[in-house]
């Protein structure tokens, strides 16, 4: 019947045969021409505005800062900056980040990319901004703008370049990787490593290669384009 | 293409896709190699799971339109919670794709009178065909 010339008539003249595929959704009665499902509004405003309602509220509270949220980027040009950080418990790494076999990005590199992992355990930033290039335009994050601060576990950065003007407490260097303890993270065997307690930064700007993942509060929490990034 | 239009009208179309895109959407925006979001634990899984979930209530809606309330309500209730775990529901993007699709789902019923509109347009398929 579906190459039936006239839709029409052919749907009108067996009722049975479409009803009894579609497993109960279509209902028995017999499909005239013009009957068809439809999204009723009355039925989808039902859901709709409490839909709407739990999201403004969660977007209330983030910018509360009384919510946390998560991020895990990668394969995108991603720039963190911020005025400060504090953090406690951090530790830093060297590795090696494998890219797909016959990447074109590839180049003499051999398919690897050397990245610097920081781990904190707990920071917190004052006017955190971050922004993805998007080709074109950029998706601008800003947070803690106010006097409320972001504050973010488990951070975890594996980036290509970092920059500012760093200050540590019982600072140990030249650790192994795979021995560090003062942070969540641990890095592979006879790598290159340093570790301390607490860590402070001004003027952090970081650009990461592959990867964020963390809790982040984020009082004061806006997203929206912009030409310019961080 | 007439095949295509009776499938569609026999299951909220556009509800089920949009759901799926905008799960896929977040999925898109967190490439994260998953060693690092091993570290930090079962939350940082959550972040994976929850636009998968959106995806899979999203072609359920498709391919199983029978239990379409059951699935819609997942998928907004899921989608909601991709702002919390996933990049801020892919950056906001796959969050209104997944309530706005789950909405319409939500919304669809089977076999309605034709619009005024819409049965101008129907009389006129026929007619405009070879």
């Amino acid at each position: 019947m579906a190459s039936s010339p006239d839709a029409g008539s052919s749907a009108g003249a067996t009722p049975e045969s479409s009803g009894a595929r579609e497993g109960g959704s279509v209902p028995e009665v017999p499909e005239s021409p013009g009957r068809r499902g439809r999204v009723r509004l009355r039925r989808a405003a039902v859901m709709a505005v409490p839909a709407t309602a739990v999201a403004a509220g969660l977007m209330i509270l983030t910018a509360q800062g009384a919510l946390g949220v998560q991020f895990a980027i990668s394969g995108m040009p991603f720039t963190v900056t911020a005025t400060n950080l504090d953090g406690e418990g951090f530790a830093q790494f060297g590795a090696l980040d494998q890219m797909a076999e016959g990447s074109p990005n590839e180049g003499d590199t051999g398919g690897q990319v050397l990245v610097v992992v920081s781990a904190i355990k707990k920071a917190t930033l004052t006017k955190l901004c971050q922004s993805v290039d998007l080709g074109g335009t950029n998706l601008l994050i800003t947070a803690g703008q106010g006097s409320q601060k972001v504050s973010a576990t488990n951070l975890t950065t594996d980036s290509t370049e970092l920059s500012g003007n760093a200050a540590f407490d019982n600072i140990e260097i030249g650790n192994d990787a795979s021995t560090l303890d003062k942070s969540h993270a641990r890095g592979p065997k006879g790598v290159f490593s340093q570790q301390a307690d607490t860590v402070h930064i001004a003027n952090l700007r970081q650009t990461n290669y592959a990867t964020t993942a963390a809790v982040f509060k984020l009082p004061g929490l806006k997203l929206r384009f912009s030409d310019r990034g961080c | 293409m007439t095949a295509f239009r009776r499938w569609r009208a026999a299951r909220p179309f556009w509800g089920g896709l949009l759901l799926a895109l905008g799960g896929a959407e977040i999925l898109l925006t967190q490439k994260a190699s998953l060693k690092v979001v091993l570290h930090i634990g079962a939350q940082g899984l959550a972040g994976y799971l929850l636009p998968v979930l959106m995806l899979i209530c999203g072609l359920l809606i498709l391919f199983n339109p029978a239990q379409r309330l059951f699935y819609s309500i997942c998928g907004v209730l899921v989608s909601l919670g991709t702002w919390l775990t996933s990049n801020l529901g892919g950056f906001l993007i796959g969050l209104l794709l997944g309530v706005t699709g789950s909405c319409l789902a939500f919304g669809w019923l089977p076999d309605q009178e034709p619009r005024p509109a819409r049965s101008w347009r129907r009389g006129r398929v026929p007619a405009a065909r070879p």
